[in-house]
């Protein structure tokens, strides 16, 4: 992709889920320039255009048109938090990294959580769930190297997860799996809030500028976006596909950042 | 920020971007020439315009919502007023100076990292406010309606204590922002309508309230476990463990009518302490117990932790009624 004052050439369709390519598209829009979609995005379009793999060839399937294929997509997210935490918990040196009780407390209890809701959407999905997603064990070591590494990956996992969320309730067509969504995404907000919280005690940063907006509302982000947070994480092994969209018209993403 | 600043609903583009967007769209739906590239652009850039159909900014004042939505909406609004007077009443800034004084004594006591926490969620609780009058709520409630002793206007009631310590301060605190966490939840499923572009970017928005106003919730009881003499069942996690009056993990002795007020905002009809949860697959509705599930840790602590769960309009009401002089519903 490139960009000049009154241009943009987009050239693959990952430009186009960019947060950086579609500002500058918008912007664009607005004040009237030119945007050029190369041959090679046409060609590359369908309607089963996968976000990280081509859908129908992928080995976990997200279907987002239904609420089937949303909790899927959610379950994905869950099962990373969990094997995340998992490994921080059942690392033989927990107690050496973290020798505060109180980080102790912090960390087992997310961890707790993140396979209770693992395991809940695992039951609710039945034969429709997706399979179980493998990692790459050098990112894994790499993710949980130590304490200021695991305090920052959990803090972008959970700010990502309720970003995740947010985007994705309004496609739920059921309200009582809206309520259940609702259930979930309030407790990964009270994960992220208590882990800022804990790596910056000054007293904002739970609930900083830099998550939530000045028309006090909370990061969101359409799957797409979470899908390539993920995707640059290196984490997962299994080929993840859309092979459908969700029904109702995108958002603006109000993304999570990645913590620093 | 100017609280009586009407703020734009649509949020992470640019301000200006967001006024030519609506222009220009109006200009092609009156035939404007346009390239098929900027229209291809335009129908990924429709939802903005749809919630610039909420904001008076783009089209003026009396924005109609909805009557369903405006319901919603307006039942927000009045839970956003309650907590935006409360802590500004807390932190001294209040417009009734009546308000600003019951509250000096513990005030004082409030500093550092703690007054930092409750500056920031009263930022938020004064932008949700404005947020919600310029989607097109309306409330005639005022920063004198309320009564945050709990005592529907003599300024005696059972909350008193709140005026003068710190630690049943931040109990109430947490309460409050537990309730708009349950009362937001409860909600949510009146937001859904006919998954059309007005209900949807509506419900977007509530659940991006509602996940602040947790992040909130969590951050106070993490302030009463560290530095205000709460015990372990008020967790570092930030979650709700158990239920009913126990769920607030109140220190000292809370008087009978504070419990009965933890007792409501920790119970209901779907207590905290619920465990078992409702999906519906397109075909069936399966009900899961999270507490039984195999292979989970922490047990049923956990399971409780693990979700929050929704109040009723009615139960939010009769939480809330006490707190505020007028009558709501």
């Amino acid at each position: 992709m490139s960009e000049g004052s009154r241009g943009l050439i987009v050239e693959r369709t990952d430009d186009l889920w960019r947060s950086g390519t579609r500002r500058s598209f918008l912007k664009l829009l607005g004040l009237g320039g030119t945007i050029v979609l190369a041959p090679t995005l046409f060609a590359a379009c369908d309607d089963n255009d996968g976000i990280t793999d081509p859908g129908s060839n992928a080995q976990a399937k997200l279907d987002l048109s239904t609420d089937v294929g949303i909790f899927n997509y959610a379950y994905a997210l869950e099962q990373l938090e969990a094997a995340f935490y998992g490994a921080v918990v059942g690392a033989g040196n927990f107690a050496t990294l973290f020798p505060d009780p109180n980080e102790r407390e912090l960390l087992t209890d997310i961890r707790n959580h993140e396979v209770i809701h693992r395991e809940f959407l695992r039951a609710a999905l039945g034969t429709a769930a997706i399979p179980d997603l493998q990692l790459d064990s050098t990112t894994v070591a790499a993710l949980i190297a130590d304490r200021a590494t695991i305090l920052k990956n959990a803090q972008t996992f959970e700010d990502l997860g309720v970003a995740a969320y947010n985007g994705a309730g309004k496609q739920l067509k059921d309200g009582r799996n809206l309520l259940v969504a609702g259930k979930i995404v309030s407790v990964e907000a009270r994960h992220a809030a208590a882990i800022r919280d804990a790596r910056d005690s000054t007293g904002r940063s739970f609930a900083g500028d830099d998550v939530v907006s000045s028309t006090g509302l909370d990061v969101k982000m359409e799957p797409a976006a979470v899908l390539a947070s993920v995707t640059a994480l290196n984490l997962v092994t299994t080929t993840i596909g859309v092979t459908a969209q969700q029904s109702d018209a995108a958002t603006a993403d109000q993304p999570a950042p990645a913590a620093s | 920020m100017d609280s009586t600043r009407h703020v734009p609903v649509l949020d992470g583009i640019d301000p200006e971007i967001t006024e030519r967007l609506v222009t220009r769209r109006a200009a092609i739906a009156r035939g404007a020439a346009v390239s098929s590239t900027v229209m291809a652009g335009l129908a990924m850039a429709s939802v903005p315009v749809a919630l610039a159909a909420l904001s008076t900014e783009a089209f003026g004042q009396g924005a109609t919502l909805p009557s369903d939505i405006k319901t919603v909406l307006d039942f927000a609004l009045a839970l956003e007023i309650f907590e935006a007077e409360f802590y500004s009443a807390v932190l001294g800034v209040s417009a009734v100076t009546a308000q600003n004084s019951a509250f000096a004594t513990v005030r004082a006591g409030v500093t550092g990292a703690a007054l930092a926490t409750l500056q920031q969620i009263q930022k938020h609780e004064l932008a949700h406010v404005a947020f919600l009058k310029a989607a097109g709520a309306t409330s005639t409630l005022t920063a004198a309606d309320f009564d945050f002793t709990g005592g529907r206007g003599s300024g005696t009631g059972p909350f008193a204590p709140a005026t003068t310590d710190v630690a049943f301060l931040l109990t109430v605190a947490q309460g409050a922002e537990d309730t708009g966490v349950r009362a937001y939840k409860g909600q949510a499923g009146n937001l859904i309508g006919n998954n059309d572009a007005t209900h949807n970017a509506v419900l977007e928005a509530a659940l991006r309230i509602h996940s602040v106003e947790a992040r909130h919730a969590s951050r106070i009881r993490r302030i009463r476990r560290l530095a205000a003499g709460a015990g372990a069942t008020v967790r570092l996690s930030g979650t709700i463990r158990g239920g009913a009056a126990a769920a607030a993990g109140a220190t000292g002795t809370p008087n009978a009518a504070m419990v009965s007020v933890f007792d409501k905002i920790y119970g209901g009809t779907t207590p905290e302490s619920t465990t078992t949860h409702v999906v519906f697959n397109g075909t069936a509705e399966a009900s899961i117990n999270a507490a039984t599930l195999a292979n989970i840790v922490g047990g049923a602590d956990a399971a409780t932790e693990a979700f929050d769960e929704p109040l009723t309009r009615a139960e939010v009401v009769e939480i809330v009624q006490p707190f505020f002089i007028p009558t709501i519903s």
